[in-house]
């Protein structure tokens, strides 16, 4: 189907690759999942990697620091399921606060929004860290 | 670390530098979207902190 403005009836060309693919995709995913920028360092990306690392768990610190709401699934609130899935996406560090260091925040901490954008944050940002991987592991990405 | 600009500045320079490793590879071109993306976020913060202020919210906070 065409784009009902254009008057090229032809199709668009599919985008020639960028970069060499490297690596396994699903593995460079997984493991960009489970430690910021350790998807960047199986694909041998050593300085974004480290770099990714690092804005990441800073951002989790000053969250942490802050107290901030590690947001989990409230029943009767659906928007919270969307907060816990941005979160989560952080990977192992989620699972840790939450589970192993019983962290949940603090709503009386004067720095408690704050802290909450800061993990939310820290979060999403590593859901793009994914799908970066993903992207270079398949070569549409240098 | 409560200071609301600290943490607006630091949140500015986290979420720029992510966004400039990760569109950027060029050191130039990194060092130009950085700006545009800091300075857009700050400015535009305390631009929005300034629209805001003849329209205070709840009592006026203690002179300390």
């Amino acid at each position: 189907m065409t784009d009902p403005g254009s008057s090229d009836p032809r199709p668009a060309p599919a985008l020639p690759p960028v970069g060499n693919a490297v690596g396994n995709p699903i593995l460079a995913a997984v493991a960009a999942f489970l430690i910021p920028g350790l998807g960047h360092l199986y694909l041998r990306r050593w300085r974004r990697g480290v770099a990714f690392f690092l804005l990441i768990l800073i951002s989790l610190w000053v969250g942490w620091d802050l107290q901030g709401n590690l947001y989990r699934i409230v029943p009767n609130e659906p928007l919270s399921i969307l907060g816990t899935l941005g979160a989560m996406g952080m990977g192992i560090p989620y699972f840790l606060l939450r589970w192993g260091l019983g962290y949940a925040g603090d709503i009386l901490s004067p720095g408690y929004e704050y802290g909450t954008a800061f993990l939310l944050t820290a979060g999403l940002m590593n859901w793009l860290l994914v799908l970066d991987a993903l992207d270079i592991s398949r070569g549409k990405k240098e | 670390m409560l200071s609301h600009f600290f943490l607006m500045v630091l949140y500015a320079f986290l979420v720029s530098a992510f966004f400039t490793l990760l569109w950027r590879r060029e050191r130039r071109e990194q060092v130009k979207l950085f700006l545009q993306l800091f300075l857009g976020m700050v400015g535009g913060g305390l631009l929005v902190a300034y629209l805001m202020y003849p329209f205070p919210q709840g009592p006026p906070a203690p002179i300390p």
